[in-house]
């Protein structure tokens, strides 16, 4: 194995494996391991272990499985496949496709996707299979469709390109208006925090080093034995945010541990039961096995920030998430966990239980994952604009209390829709547009402040534009004032900047 | 337990004093849990916390006074066969009805729900379900 530096205890997996056959292996949850180093210190819980197991239960997007449907009589090499109007890919080849758990249903939508076809699949159901395909000399036939079970498939596998992140940031939302994102869905104002991630019960938490989790090791996977085959992708363990793949049999999995799932206005997922024993080779893995959810510690994001990097609003410790509460600013902040707590440390028992009961042996990693790796973002040839290069800095505004008759007279001379309307300190208060001064008329009304919506809603000058068209569209208007942080206005930005950008 | 009762205003009722007629003339405490009025008249859901027979007296004032009065028996449900305890729920409830117990065990108390609805389309399995009023 790796070599970190000299340790006083030093088993190895095989003399672990050994103690298990016998029956006196010492298994222990992760839950309880932290207990029991905290008691002994790392040398004694490393000469009282051997393994502890790991646990978690969350929804994992970057999941999906290999199908085999076999060869039809006359064959097709499928072209495009659907199972249960979900459709999967099948740019290999003739009746292999990967079922991906985010993709959504053609017919409905966000409520079904390829993770439930994949639990579907799981239960036993019968999924309906529809094919299509242009023909050729070897594979004449151009369309099928048929209904098959999990049984029917040549190989059904579960096959996952990103699982168990180490940990995760949590999220929260400074805008104020509810947004709807895979960290599900975030209150305005920092009304609520939502993580995810397991905390102590976590795998990758537990061998930060990857001193004993590699390539070829044996795992907990949706409720059957399955393999880390590989690094995940966006693996980064520098930033402690490591990853693995894993692969294992669907057609032996369990449904409690493999759900589908609809994150509201996101789209669907894969919620995925995931367990990693730890053998406790030396002091040094009894230790990082044994930290506690006050020592693992992840960053409150601002997602209502739409950028790659989203402001750090606090650091926080798992156990400040799983207490329900989170300080931010002068407020306790309610929690929400993403991942099922409950459901990880049924998972770790569980292994703990396959192991104590000799069906479930320990591997040592046929090849180490990198632990020097870094996450690139992606290589953009042109970058997004922003809202402060295309917005209109000059701009006509007026006060609360001007007449409607004024603001009538800017519009007709300046051939405008939009007029802001700010107080002495040039703060917005409200806009008035164009419609506005038109209902107004037929009333008795006189001044601006009787008629303007003062709920703006507004952009910020690093936004990106295209989260400006996304306010546009949903709130079905026609143009944003742009406020700096105190509220003071900035420009504004119309469906007609917007639509400039297209003609560069 | 508390009883929940669901008072509807028609448009012309809403401009009278109503409820804390109610108030007053039966001495009970009630606690508004929800309440939308418009010009075309409203809905209060009411949670009392006295013994039955003064309930069934402050309800048949509501009747006369012209207001429709329905009991809420049963509002909101949590599936425990499909939830899957990710808490996701958790911090969306406004009143602490949701909430986790000791292992982790997501739970509903039905008498704190304000029937927000906020749960209901959260749930990542659609255990949480509503019944309508």
């Amino acid at each position: 194995m790796v070599n970190l530096g000299k340790t006083v205890v030093n088993k190895s997996v095989d003399e672990i494996n050994e103690k298990i056959r016998r029956g006196e292996a010492v298994v222990v949850t992760a839950e309880e391991m932290v207990e029991i180093v905290r008691e002994k210190g790392p040398i004694g819980a490393a000469k009282e272990v051997d393994v502890v197991t790991t646990g978690t239960f969350g929804a994992m997007c970057s999941s999906g499985a290999w199908l085999n449907f076999g060869h039809s009589d006359p064959p097709i090499k499928m072209q495009r496949v659907w199972i249960n109007d979900v459709e999967a890919y099948t740019g290999v080849a003739a009746v292999d496709a990967y079922i991906g758990a985010t993709q959504l249903s053609e017919t409905k939508g966000m409520e079904y996707g390829g993770g439930h076809v994949i639990e579907d699949l799981v239960r036993g159901k019968e999924v309906e299979v529809r094919a299509t395909a242009y023909g050729t000399d070897c594979y004449p036939r151009t369309e099928i469709e048929i209904r098959v079970t999990k049984d029917d498939l040549n190989q059904a596998v579960l096959c996952n390109p990103r699982n168990a992140y180490q940990k995760y940031t949590a999220a929260t939302n400074s805008r104020s208006e509810t947004i709807y994102t895979y960290m599900g869905t975030l209150l305005p104002r920092f009304g609520n925090v939502t993580y995810s991630g397991a905390g102590e019960l976590s795998p990758l938490n537990k061998d930060p080093n990857y001193e004993t989790i590699g390539i070829g090791t044996r795992i907990f996977l949706g409720g059957a034995q399955g393999y880390i085959f590989w690094e995940g992708t966006q693996h980064n363990p520098t930033k402690a945010l490591g990853t693995i793949m894993t692969v294992g049999n669907l057609k032996k999995m369990d449904a409690r541990y493999l759900r589908g799932a609809t994150i509201p206005k996101y789209g669907t997922s894969l919620f995925v039961g995931l367990g990693i024993p730890i053998p406790i080779i030396n002091e040094r893995v009894a230790k990082t096995a044994g930290a506690g959810d006050d020592e693992i510690r992840t960053n409150i994001l601002d997602y209502g920030v739409p950028r790659r990097d989203r402001p750090v609003i606090r650091e926080v410790t798992y156990a400040e998430l799983k207490s329900g509460k989170v300080r931010i600013g002068d407020r306790d902040v309610p929690v929400s966990p993403l991942s099922s707590l409950k459901r990880a440390r049924e998972i770790a028992n569980v292994l703990r239980k396959w192991i104590l009961e000799k069906s479930f042996f320990l591997t040592e990693p046929v090849e180490r994952l990198p632990t020097d790796e870094v996450f690139k973002p992606m290589k953009q040839a042109v970058a997004v604009p922003f809202v402060r290069d295309i917005m209109t800095k000059e701009v006509v505004t007026a006060r609360p209390g001007d007449s409607i008759a004024s603001a009538a007279k800017i519009f007709a001379e300046k051939g405008f829709d939009h007029l802001p309307i700010v107080n002495d300190e040039g703060k917005l208060v409200g806009i008035v547009t164009s419609w506005d001064i038109a209902v107004a008329v037929a009333t008795k009304k006189k001044k601006l402040f009787e008629i303007m919506t003062s709920r703006v809603i507004t952009a910020k000058e690093d936004e990106p534009v295209d989260l400006v068209a996304r306010k546009l569209e949903r709130h079905g208007i026609s143009g944003l004032p742009v406020v700096g942080p105190s509220g003071e206005l900035k420009g504004i930005i119309t469906t007609g900047d917007l639509s400039k950008l297209l003609r560069r | 337990m508390a009883r929940k009762i669901l008072l509807n205003y028609s448009a012309e009722r809403v401009q009278e004093p109503i409820l804390a007629t109610v108030i007053k003339e039966t001495g009970l405490t009630f606690n508004i849990l929800y309440a939308e009025f418009t010009g075309r008249g409203g809905e209060i859901l009411l949670s009392i916390e006295a013994p039955d027979q003064e309930v069934d007296k402050a309800i048949e004032l509501f009747r006369k006074k012209g207001v429709e009065v329905r009991e809420i028996k049963r509002a909101i449900h949590l599936d425990r066969e499909l939830c899957i305890d990710c808490g996701a729920c958790l911090s969306l409830c406004p009143s602490g009805a949701l909430f986790q117990d000791k292992d982790n065990t997501v739970m509903l108390d039905e008498d704190k729900c304000v029937y927000c609805e906020l749960c209901v389309p959260s749930c990542p399995v659609k255990a949480l379900e509503l019944s309508r009023f």
